[in-house]
């Protein structure tokens, strides 16, 4: 094809005529929220392999959390979050099938299930600094470098959560006024998916890892 | 339509349920005052479980073209257990602690 026949080409079909097929068959913006999820995949998975080399490379490590209350809001916490997977699930179905105020009144749970979890994460925080614990005071006398650890590997998650639900009222008011659309809520399921996968690996390693018994 | 919407639904709470449980044995197990090395490698697996199972039905992956999958998760994972090499730095730091005690 002369270049005078492709520009003719791309004058009539847009420049859609000299593009190839997505070899993975989804949206650039799907494929650009799986490639920073993997990312930031690898980056928690980091965060945490240095949390478990810390407590295993330090014998008078700390297990400071009781059952009640630090397990039990942790179960409460997990509970939240997954319940908060489903209700967005049931907004990108409810978006997919084009009901749209269905699918608004999932997200709008959605928002309340992060937000309630969020509250819940950092209720737990002031208690722990009640208790003395800081980025670099460990109270019980052990080594400091937990709370550092800890605070880290929590703030990092907290602040995915909290991002997360400010994307999800974006995403609601921008699909609501018909400005974003049903694929919009769909990536961005995924991301709210995927903090919830993150505290899978959080709840037992940082938590139940260092469990008092 | 309206009807695949609503038994996509169902299972999906049957995944969650699912998924609550895995949580509820983990907390369990911790309990059973199993080593540290033993409790560390139960949580991780139910870990990756809850992992996967959210990844391929929750975020849909199992829907995807598989070109997709095998573009992500082995590299992820390849990563992962590149990381693992830190181990026996760990346990000889953790040696060497307890030996200046």
């Amino acid at each position: 094809m002369s270049e005078s026949e492709m520009a003719l080409s791309a004058g009539q079909s847009g420049h859609g005529a000299f593009m190839e097929p997505s070899p993975y068959g989804i949206q650039s913006k799907k494929l650009t929220m799986w490639l920073f999820i993997i990312s930031d995949a690898v980056t928690f998975g980091a965060i945490l392999m240095v949390f478990s080399y810390l407590r295993a490379g330090t014998p008078n490590w700390n297990a400071p959390f009781r059952f009640s209350p630090s397990i039990i809001n942790g179960m409460v916490m997990t509970f939240v979050l997954l319940t908060s997977s489903l209700t967005m699930l049931g907004a990108v179905e409810a978006a997919k099938a084009g009901r749209k105020a269905a699918s608004l009144k999932w997200l709008g749970g959605t928002v309340l299930l992060g937000t309630l979890f969020a509250v819940l994460h950092i209720r737990e925080w002031f208690h722990m600094f009640d208790e003395g614990w800081r980025l670099f005071q460990n109270p019980t006398g052990g080594p400091v470098i937990f709370g550092a650890a800890f605070f880290s590997i929590t703030g990092l998650h907290l602040m995915h959560v909290i991002s997360g639900v400010i994307a999800l009222i974006v995403i609601a008011i921008g699909y609501s006024t018909d400005w974003l659309d049903a694929n919009h809520v769909e990536t961005t399921g995924l991301y709210w998916h995927f903090v919830d996968l993150v505290w899978m690996f959080v709840f037992p390693l940082v938590y139940l890892m260092n469990a008092s018994r | 339509m309206e009807s695949d919407t609503s038994s996509r639904m169902k299972s999906y709470v049957g995944i969650w349920i699912g998924l609550i449980c895995i949580a509820g044995i983990e907390v369990f197990l911790t309990y059973r005052n199993f080593p540290v090395h033993e409790l560390l490698a139960f949580l991780l697996v139910l870990a990756f479980i809850e992992a996967g199972i959210a990844l391929m039905y929750f975020m849909h992956l199992k829907y995807e073209r598989p070109s997709l999958f095998w573009s992500l998760i082995p590299t992820v994972l390849f990563v992962l257990l590149m990381m693992n090499q830190i181990w026996p730095d760990a346990y000889r730091l953790a040696k060497l602690k307890l030996l200046i005690q």
